[in-house]
């Protein structure tokens, strides 16, 4: 019984003094990752690359986040790996520029009523574009998440590979029409040069002195990003269909037995998570632009952010600790070292795996 | 109506499993029905079978006079049928409150819902204090009160109770046993118990299993437990 017990407070305390080692090598390379930027940048070059890599990362990321919130709960409550999830966020992106451009055009027609209902007042204009954008491509791809579900994925519920068959051959459908309508991915399309009044409501930069500039935009969107986690968050706890799904997660089974009509939750999931990648999708547009290559990038990313936060492991705070890392890291790298930029993702995720491998919040 | 419950020749399959075969048992309104039997025998299939988890491929099981047998669960359940898992099966990262929430049905008015935890707390007045914890840190005999609780929560006509003592101490066991006593008033119950020495005064009725097939019924479970025959040969214990 002793030596149960000692070897028990051993293998604690074990665990303690790796966690602290592990803390502290990390800290030991970041430091000498941040000496060796300041020998090449200059201190000067150095905090400027650092902080616009802070601002863009965080709004990456909470972007990133709620992209893959989407895919997390479908996976989560249906458990299906959505591989169609990167395709929903691009064409999210196009349904933002399209329906950004549309309703400015509604809005600038002299021969319709609406003409006269902002005037020359282009913010309201833009402001007002830009919600029906963002609105639209959610209620979009929703329908179109919803559809498919209820059409198609439905009938292979308990079929794991059937289902990613399906998924992916959604992905290259979406991505084909994608490239038909809007070209390959050599073209990105953004608001800016498209839109008829070239005006968008949030531009131009915020000068703190010293070379340190930020893109308004960015930190609109870090705000914007974490005001709609907030709201879901808040869903998730206090509305009785967010606790049903978090119920559902558990155990769905155990949710119908208790009198949920378990499919109907399902179908509200789908729409909820393509909603989720359609919304992101179109309020990165004025920052990304929209483009068909997307898809694919992001589905990855979206693996990438699950794996390394372990949020496969039904942690839901995986999948927000799994897209800081992914979105800072992709942008301190482009500043600091572009030629790591497409693979860091990769070699933190490979680090994470080999030291924790049930991801950040996982079980090992 | 006297029977709540009636299942007709029942044939369940799980897979390529033939696991039910030929079950026919009725429920009568107001009284507690014990399934007893062996590990496998086919207690947990016929409450799951019940509540349109494994729907039969033959037979008949009619609620209240009315059939629900290709019904999917949600309807089944919606008709007024409270389930507690063997396993509890109770959502840990939620809390008890919560977990009480989620299994509100539809229709309840807020009014109906305050009774029921009266109701709740009349019988488990411990759930109070644990109400705003996380479900996942209760110990094993709370977690059970929660899984009894959550069938609670909306007025229902039939009780399926599976195997409600499992895991619990002699002495959690005894009062779990007490409280159940105490929800006869309240509604009928059909209750999986392998350790039938200890729901024997609150049985009435009681069908023990065996492989698949209903091997023996009765309805005097003082007779049963002195029935050292027949509970050598299908409830596993020889003495």
């Amino acid at each position: 019984m002793t030596i149960e017990a000692d070897s028990f407070e051993n293998s604690q305390r074990n665990q303690r003094v790796r966690r602290l080692a592990m803390f502290v090598v990390f800290l030991i390379i970041a430091g000498f990752a941040v000496i060796w930027a300041i020998n090449i940048y200059t201190w000067n070059g150095f905090i400027i690359r650092a902080s616009k890599s802070l601002v863009n990362g965080l709004a990456l990321s909470m972007l990133l986040f709620l992209m893959v919130s989407g895919f997390f709960l479908i996976f989560g409550l249906c458990d299906v790996i959505n591989f169609a999830h990167g395709a929903f966020f691009m064409l999210g992106g196009f349904m933002g520029y399209v329906l950004y451009l549309q309703t400015e055009a509604v809005f600038l027609d002299p021969s319709l009523p609406f003409y006269l209902l902002f005037g020359t007042n282009y913010f309201a204009l833009s402001i007002t574009a830009f919600i029906v954008s963002a609105f639209g491509a959610t209620a979009v791809l929703a329908l179109i998440g919803g559809g498919i579900e209820f059409f198609t994925i439905r009938r292979l519920y308990g079929n794991p590979i059937a289902q990613i068959l399906l998924t992916v051959g959604f992905m290259f459908i979406i991505t084909q029409v994608a490239e038909i309508i809007w070209g390959p991915p050599q073209f990105s399309y953004f608001i800016i040069p498209h839109s008829q009044l070239t005006y968008f409501f949030i531009s131009g930069t915020i000068d703190l002195g010293g070379g340190v500039i930020f893109q308004t935009y960015r930190i609109f969107l870090i705000f914007l990003g974490f005001a709609v986690a907030g709201i879901m968050f808040i869903g998730f706890r206090k509305t009785r269909i967010g606790l049903q799904i978090q119920a559902g997660i558990e155990d769905s089974e155990m949710v119908e037995a208790l009198g949920t009509n378990i499919r109907r939750l399902f179908t509200i999931v789908f729409m909820l998570g393509a909603g989720l990648a359609g919304l992101s999708g179109a309020i990165l547009v004025p920052w990304i632009g929209a483009n068909s290559g997307h898809g694919l990038t992001y589905l990855i990313y979206a693996f990438v952010i699950v794996v390394v936060g372990g949020a496969h492991y039904g942690r839901f705070e995986g999948t927000f600790f799994g897209a800081l890392i992914v979105g800072l890291s992709i942008q301190f790298t482009s500043y600091f070292i572009p030629v790591l930029e497409n693979i860091i993702v990769f070699i933190i995720m490979a680090a994470i795996l080999i030291i924790k491998p049930g991801g950040l919040t996982g079980r090992a | 109506m006297k029977n709540l419950l009636e299942i007709q020749d029942a044939h369940v399959y799980i897979g390529s499993f033939y696991i039910l075969q030929g079950i026919s048992l009725v429920v009568p309104k107001g009284e507690v029905t014990l399934l007893l039997g062996r590990n496998g025998a086919g207690k947990t299939t016929t409450m799951k079978t019940i509540l349109g988890i494994y729907p039969p491929t033959k037979g008949k099981i009619m609620f209240n006079g009315e059939e629900i047998s290709n019904l999917p669960t949600h309807k089944i359940v919606n008709k007024g049928i409270g389930y507690v898992p063997d396993t509890r099966r109770i959502f840990g990262t939620l809390t008890v409150e919560q977990n009480l929430i989620v299994s509100r049905r539809k229709g309840t008015s807020k009014g109906d819902m305050e009774n029921r935890f009266e109701l709740i707390f009349d019988l488990f007045p411990d759930m109070r204090r644990f109400l705003k914890q996380r479900a996942g840190t209760l110990s094993g005999g709370q977690q059970q009160m929660l899984a009894v609780a959550r069938a609670l929560v909306n007025e229902n006509d039939l009780l399926l109770i599976d195997e409600p003592t499992e895991g619990l101490s002699p002495l959690l066991a005894k009062n779990l046993i007490s409280s159940l006593g105490r929800l006869k008033e309240y509604a009928t119950i059909l209750m999986v118990e392998q350790n039938f020495r200890a729901v024997s005064k609150l049985g009435d009725n009681y069908y023990i299993f065996d492989s698949g097939k209903i091997a023996h019924e009765g309805n005097n479970m003082a007779e049963l437990i002195v029935d050292k025959a027949l509970v050598a040969q299908y409830l596993g214990v020889s003495i």
